[in-house]
């Protein structure tokens, strides 16, 4: 097998809060396949995102190594990391707060390709706009729309066009969906998985959702406190953990389908006996 | 044609408290003309049980819970259908019933400690026994050390602790009724879970009327009862919550589809076309029509009532009527 894109060695991140030290990140290792999907899971405060960002680049207080295509991503020189910058991007949580509210969206698009010097003209930036509009599934009437007129999954349509039209081959998403009703959410992740097959998008999904988690992702991490507690194939994970943290966040993780099989005649019956009761007798 | 009479079913089971019929909201902006945000909502809620509404941002389910409890938002009116109480007791908002909300780090003030924020809304009768009244609230909502948590101001508490504090304050005027809306969707799952219990214990225990407001199918599925889903405004299905394992409305049938099963893969989930239309673009005739597999003319020009049928259950589609092709 090929060398892996992404190949991240003893990741530390640590924050400095006033006299407080924070690990938030703890000795995290991982390799990421061209193509594949790797899911981090955990509750908040886990380091998830912070992992997320400091794989990128974008943390300053980071230990050990990470390696894009063999390249060391801490310590890059100028150029290399505005090259890096268009082959490994990220997609946050807040449709609302990437987007800047006073650009149109083709006009916003069209600042991010020329600032990376992907096109000659205004003209041959439009063209590109539209493309890749269509590309993640919205009409090109959209680019003359401003953010606020358009829906949460639209926006999150564009936030991922903003991404893919730079070049982006490793794409973070941070919680992509959460902020998303559940129709929409659908029909998101169906473009993330669509965009892994046609192009080869090689994806570090972040979440809290288990249910989305096993959906989309090939391999799984489970963070608790900055540390990775279990790791492997999603199937294997979910289907058979084996940290107490993983089967704990599972039970907890309310289904339908568990539910309803639970349920009496009487009503619900919670299934959550592995918590113990909060009210004390 | 008349809609179905929720106040009907589950005979026995609770006494009603509180009795929506007809609740339409209006919002009447200024020098423009009335917009309905909600329509024809009936609901019943009874002591010891757990009613659900659910559905998508912008469906009016919060709007319907703020009617309820007469907090509806600036230039919102409730102008249709009326609200009844039940039996003796304390009825309206702030005695009758309570609220829960999202996010509890807002609700809570930041400068005062939490047994100092319980302690004034205490009620009157329970003034002159304050501290014994706290201690018993805050046994209620299962705090481990009740006197830390009552010297504490809301930052020092985590969300879970927190929302318990908004329990405990909510229940402090004994009301009857306690609506809670999204309470567990700004925290972690393990915490969500305990709430979750929490809530339903004090629904048996303090034989409470709640309404939980929720987009989380999963979520009613572990703790309500009834279900009433809500679509743009209307109640499109609803029945105990069993009705999950067959649900007849296409969007019931479609939000299950679009769900992630953490139990099995599928290979591609089949999300529902389109988006919940905002206020001013709610389409004639049945709202899920453009977004409906199932659509035919009648459903372009006619809305379709909410029906009761059978086992306690009520749906508004054309195609799921006697007579209709679904």
């Amino acid at each position: 097998m090929s060398r892996p894109l992404l190949q991240v060695e003893n990741l530390s991140v640590r924050y400095h809060t006033g006299r407080h030290r924070v690990d938030a990140v703890r000795e995290v290792s991982f390799d990421l396949s061209r193509g594949r999907c790797l899911g981090v899971v955990g509750e908040s405060g886990s380091g998830k995102s912070s992992l997320a960002r400091a794989v990128l680049g974008l943390e300053e207080q980071v230990t050990g190594r990470v390696d894009f295509e063999g390249q060391a991503v801490l310590n890059m020189t100028r150029e290399a990391r505005l090259a890096f910058r268009r082959r490994a991007q990220i997609v946050f949580q807040d449709p609302v707060g990437s987007l800047n509210p006073r650009m149109k969206v083709g006009v916003a698009l069209g600042e991010v390709l020329r600032v990376h010097g992907l096109v000659a003209s205004r003209v041959e930036g439009d063209a590109q706009v539209r493309t890749w509009l269509e590309t993640v599934g919205m009409d090109p009437v959209y680019a003359g729309r401003f953010p606020h007129e358009l829906s949460g999954g639209q926006r999150q349509r564009v936030n991922l066009a903003r991404a893919l039209c730079v070049g982006a081959e490793l794409l973070v998403a941070d919680e992509p969906v959460s902020a998303l009703d559940v129709s929409v959410q659908a029909q998101i992740l169906n473009l993330l998985q669509a965009l892994q097959k046609s192009r080869g998008i090689t994806w570090m999904l972040i979440g809290h959702d288990l249910a989305v988690m096993h959906h989309m992702a090939d391999e799984v991490l489970v963070m608790q406190k900055g540390e990775v507690v279990e790791r492997g194939s999603a199937d294997e994970v979910f289907r058979h953990p084996s940290h107490p943290y993983t089967r704990e966040l599972i039970a907890a993780a309310p289904s339908v389908e568990r539910a309803l099989k639970r349920r009496t005649a009487e009503g619900p019956s919670l299934g959550l006996k592995e918590l113990a009761s909060p009210v004390q007798d | 044609m008349k809609s179905t009479d929720l106040n009907e079913r589950v005979k026995g089971v609770g006494e009603a408290v509180l009795t929506a019929s007809g609740l339409g909201v209006g919002f009447i902006p200024e020098g423009g003309h009335r917009q309905e945000v909600v329509g024809d909502v009936n609901l019943c809620l009874r002591t010891g049980r757990m009613a659900a509404l659910v559905g998508e941002s912008g469906c009016g389910k919060s709007i319907t819970a703020a009617a309820l409890g007469g907090l509806l938002p600036r230039g919102m009116k409730m102008d249709q259908g009326e609200i009844q109480w039940a039996g003796a007791g304390a009825c309206g908002p702030g005695r009758g019933l309570a609220y829960v909300f999202q996010d509890p780090g807002e609700c809570l003030d930041p400068v005062f400690t939490i047994g100092n924020q319980i302690r004034e809304v205490l009620p009157k009768e329970d003034r002159s026994r304050a501290e014994e009244r706290l201690a018993e609230l805050f046994r209620t909502v299962g705090f481990d050390e009740p006197a830390r948590v009552q010297a504490s101001y809301s930052h020092q508490l985590s969300g879970g602790m927190q929302q318990r504090a908004m329990l405990a304050m909510a229940l402090a005027g004994r009301p009857r009724v306690l609506v809670a809306d999204e309470p567990t969707t700004a925290l972690d799952v393990t915490v969500q879970a305990i709430i979750l219990r929490l809530l339903a214990e004090l629904q048996r225990k303090e034989n409470l009327a709640v309404l939980l407001i929720t987009h989380n199918l999963g979520v009613v599925a572990e703790v309500a009862d009834d279900l009433h889903v809500m679509y743009a405004g209307r109640v499109v299905e609803s029945g105990p919550v069993e009705l999950l394992r067959e649900p007849w409305h296409p969007y019931v049938k479609g939000l299950l589809r679009a769900l992630p099963r953490l139990e099995e893969n599928v290979s591609r989930l089949e999300g529902i076309d389109g988006s919940v239309p905002p206020l001013g673009r709610r389409p004639s005739g049945c709202r899920f029509h453009p977004r409906c597999p199932l659509a035919h003319a009648v459903c372009r020009e006619q809305e379709p009532p909410l029906l009761g049928r059978e086992g306690n259950r009520a749906v508004a589609c054309w195609a799921c009527m006697e007579g209709g092709w679904a």
